[in-house]
């Protein structure tokens, strides 16, 4: 039918994927060097998936405002949604029920001079520097797939639009549209389904060491009055998790009494039984935790993933007619736990890079190398290069990890070019290897499971709720999974481990006469990515649903 | 005075209507409440109206009222209220109200409160209860600025039997009003339906909903023989209609109908969160679950920890008595 469809066909000079930090950042930047050089206007568009940009975005967060200041001097002036400054820098390592504080703030977590902000505020704040430019901002239109010649890319096809559950037609049907552009910025966020298939397809991660992930977990809480100062930032390590496991939680702040609570479980652990919503409620019944929320009010969720890799593992980020920007390139300091600063100026990197390539008339891979010349003399470099090997130390357990990060920080990351790593998804075991074989009860359901009290603690049904996630029902799903491998392989090897490592309770198995059989809640993905990531047998594709689907993260 | 704008369709009165007058006639403390029907043709509508104690009804007519067009309804109501000078006018939160509403507010330069549940006096004025973050915040609006104020309630905010009838009809009366066909950019089509609706749930007042404690969809004739008994329409949670044992709109909750029955019955419903919000608003709600602590008893006003398989025959049994 694809095949068939007459589309639409718009050209620019321009196409940013995604409107996140990145791409916006990135469409900004344009516009500036457009207005410095007078000339020919440039033709710039920008897709969105979302309903409305800043719906997907989620983040801690706390911003370094660096890449702002430069972007936009007069943020303030602009009335730049920063929900609170921060006042007051802690760090715990918890153990089960108590807590040791770090007597000094390491470096790279003291934020004297950041914000603390919703990345989903900041985000539509953004886009409206973009559009008062006069750029267009396609929101509810998902980038589906990338268009070549030869290999050059030329631009991308958007999403259907009014398709049923069985791929059919319905009376709403619009075919996507195909833009093409001279220079093509892929923003896509972390995972990016089009990213993905670029590295795939030119091998852009050659000589690079493998991605590792993370997933966070966060909930924004309205708590009684004078329980915690806003501004106050508090990250933790240590417990729930285990020295085998990376991660760890975050409490800010804001006025009002509204605080962000959420947790970081990387996606490296080693246990098949190991669910990341279940850690994110173990940390939430911590004491230090549950004397702040206890009483108040969870009034929104939501779970993304994050590249922790670091320097090591962002892929070649420029091809022919293409760059690539942002969390799709991994460009996050997991040690400093911040990517939106690195997002923003990789973005505003890629618009120079554009900028004069179309000028030039030529985006050959040969002239958009720039872009990562610009990275290397940047300050994205330094601040990333110190700190390439952490994540992978931390890959060999907690204390190795601590010790390399400590000196890494003291020697400015002299030590070891580069340390090698796997991907961190290939580190989970069997249930034979983790549990049988070690004489090791395998538990009922997830390792240490809470029973939710739905007061602290939530399953994740109800917490999805509270995501806002929605996507018309009548569509196909846009989780791709080879089903076949579920009960002949996974289940019997990992106990069916989707189930856990989703945060929202999209993958079910359901026990029939037959025998089990996954079932695929499609419409309760908020857009994670945590499970095309995560599979033990990569067989789950996420692909973007209808333009518009996904959660609504107000306030996040 | 309050003004209610009362819904039509074809002559059938939308019966979240009388809802929004037994909130006028709450809120009115001594002022006079009248009711205006907009429409093509509305004299049977208004007479209906009529019934319930208010000043006055007013027929808004014009033939370029039908169909529906919000252009022609700005034009005409704004005409209207402008000549009736209310204090507050309330509409029901119905999808044409969302159409038009807006517009007309805009146009009048007024403020608009939409989709509230209920109103307090607040300092002199009213405040209007606004649900915010899916249910989960209540803000407090007051609306500034010269009246009237239009005010739009949630289906289900009152109930329509709490409307006080009058002990005689009250006056009907007509307001003409012109209308421009040219003045209408909107050109409607005939009404689009998706696919064929064979039950419209919102309008039942009775519900027996199943969910996954039915397990096989051969028991589903157990919980038809119960919504027989009742007399009510079969309703399902998600994972009944994901598996495909009742179609798509029988399905209650965020993902598909919200509803408001005087008796739902809930059998075998755990009660999560996507469900309770699609019938939470029901007057009367009984629940049968095996498992006590299931979120749904914290909804119901009757509840049964206990085998459906044993509860129900026994239900359909007294029921038949």
């Amino acid at each position: 039918m694809t095949s068939t469809v007459e589309r639409e066909t718009l050209d620019v000079d321009v196409l940013i994927v995604g409107g996140g930090p990145a791409g916006l950042s990135a469409a900004l930047k344009l516009s500036q060097l457009q207005k410095r050089t007078g000339g020919e206007p440039l033709s710039i568009a920008v897709l969105e998936k979302a309903r409305e940009t800043g719906a997907h975005m989620m983040s801690g967060a706390v911003l370094d405002v660096s890449a702002l200041k430069e972007l936009v001097p007069d943020f303030l002036d602009r009335q730049a949604p920063l929900a609170s400054e921060v006042h007051e820098d802690h760090i715990y390592f918890l153990t089960p029920g108590g807590k040791l504080r770090f007597p000094i703030t390491p470096a790279p977590f003291r934020n004297h001079g950041n914000y603390i902000i919703s990345l989903n505020r900041f985000v539509k704040w953004l886009s409206e520097q973009v559009e008062a430019e006069g750029i267009d901002i396609f929101s509810g239109f998902a980038g589906r797939e990338v268009l070549y010649d030869g290999d050059r890319v030329i631009g991308v096809r958007t999403g259907d639009r009014g398709i049923d559950k069985h791929g059919q037609p319905r009376d709403n049907f619009e075919p996507g549209v195909d833009i093409h552009a001279k220079v093509t910025i892929f923003a896509d966020g972390v995972r990016g389904n089009l990213t993905k298939e670029l590295q795939r397809r030119f091998q852009l991660g050659a000589g690079r060491e493998p991605q590792s992930f993370a997933i966070g977990i966060k909930e924004l809480w309205e708590v009684p009055a004078g329980r915690i100062r806003p501004g106050t930032v508090i990250h933790t390590m240590g417990y729930p998790l285990n020295t085998e496991e990376f991660g760890g939680g975050f409490v800010y702040a804001m006025p009002d009494n509204r605080v962000f609570v959420g947790f970081v479980s990387g996606l490296d652990y080693v246990d098949p039984m190991f669910d990341p919503h279940v850690a994110f409620q173990r940390f939430k019944l911590h004491p230090l935790v549950r004397g702040i929320i206890e009483g108040g009010q969870m009034i929104r969720y939501g779970a993304k993933a994050l590249p922790e890799g670091g320097w090591n593992t962002i892929p070649r980020p420029y091809l022919d007619g293409a760059l690539i920007v942002g969390d799709a390139a991994g460009f996050m300091n997991s040690m400093r736990l911040k990517g939106i600063h690195l997002a923003m100026r990789s973005g505003m990197l890629a618009a120079d890079a554009a900028f004069e390539a179309v000028n030039a008339g030529d985006a050959s891979a040969a002239r958009l190398k720039r872009y990562e010349t610009l990275i290397n003399a940047s300050p994205i470099r330094k601040e990333l290069y110190p700190v390439r090997n952490v994540h992978q130390a931390f890959g060999h357990g907690f204390v190795a990890g601590f010790l390399y990060a400590g000196i890494a920080m003291v020697t400015n990351g002299w030590w070891f070019d580069r340390m090698t790593g796997h991907a961190g998804q290939d580190r989970i075991q069997t249930i034979a290897r983790y549990y049988t074989r070690r004489g090791r009860q395998v538990p009922e359901g997830a390792t240490q499971a809470v029973k939710p009290d739905r007061q602290v603690t939530f399953d994740k049904l109800t917490n999805v709720h509270y995501s806002g996630t929605r996507h018309d029902e009548d569509q196909p799903v846009h989780l791709l999974v080879h089903t076949e491998v579920c009960e002949s392989i996974c289940g019997p090897e990992y106990n069916y481990p989707c189930q856990r490592f989703c945060p929202a309770n999209v993958y079910e198995i359901v026990t029939e006469a037959v025998g089990n059989r996954l079932q695929i809640n499609a419409s309760n993905c908020v857009h994670c990515k945590t499970c095309d990531i995560m599979d033990p047998y990569q067989v789950i594709t996420w692909v973007p649903p209808e333009g518009g689907g996904g959660p609504q993260y107000d306030g996040m | 005075m309050i003004l209610v704008i009362a819904e039509q369709k074809n002559g059938t009165l939308n019966r979240a209507s009388w809802e929004t007058i037994a909130i006028a006639q709450q809120m009115a403390g001594g002022q006079p409440v009248k009711v205006a029907i907009p429409g093509g043709a509305v004299g049977p509508v208004a007479q209906e109206l009529a019934a319930a104690k208010v000043a006055e009804v007013v027929r808004i007519e014009h033939e370029a009222l039908e169909p529906y067009t919000p252009d022609g309804f700005t034009l005409a109501l704004s005409a209207v209220i402008g000549q009736l000078a209310p204090q507050y006018v309330l509409l029901p939160h119905t999808y044409q109200t969302r159409d038009f509403v807006p517009k007309l507010a805009a146009r009048m330069g007024r403020a608009l409160v939409t989709d509230c549940t209920a109103f307090r006096p607040e300092g002199g004025a009213l405040a209007f209860a606004r649900p915010m973050f899916q249910g989960k915040l209540v803000a407090q609006v007051v609306p500034e600025g010269d009246a009237p104020h239009f005010v739009t309630f949630q289906i289900g905010a009152a109930r329509a039997d709490a409307v006080v009838k009058g002990d005689a009809p009250a006056a009907v009366t007509t307001v003409p009003v012109t209308v421009a066909r040219a003045a209408i950019r909107q050109q409607p089509e005939a009404p689009f339906q998706e696919a064929k609706q064979a039950v419209d749930l919102s309008q039942a007042e009775r519900i027996v909903a199943v969910g996954r404690g039915i397990k096989s969809q051969e028991n589903l004739e157990l919980a038809r023989k119960v919504a027989a008994a009742f007399g009510a329409e079969l309703a399902a949670s998600r994972p009944i209609c994901d598996a495909g044992w009742l179609p798509m709109e029988r399905q209650i909750g965020s993902s598909g109908q919200t509803v408001a029955p005087k008796l739902y019955v809930a059998l075998g419903i755990s009660g999560a969160i996507q469900h309770l919000v699609g019938m939470k608003g029901s007057r009367t709600i009984v629940a049968i679950n095996k498992d006590a602590e299931a979120p749904i008893f914290e909804v119901a006003d009757y509840g049964i920890a206990g085998d459906l398989f044993e509860i129900a025959p026994a239900l359909i049994a007294e029921l038949g008595k």
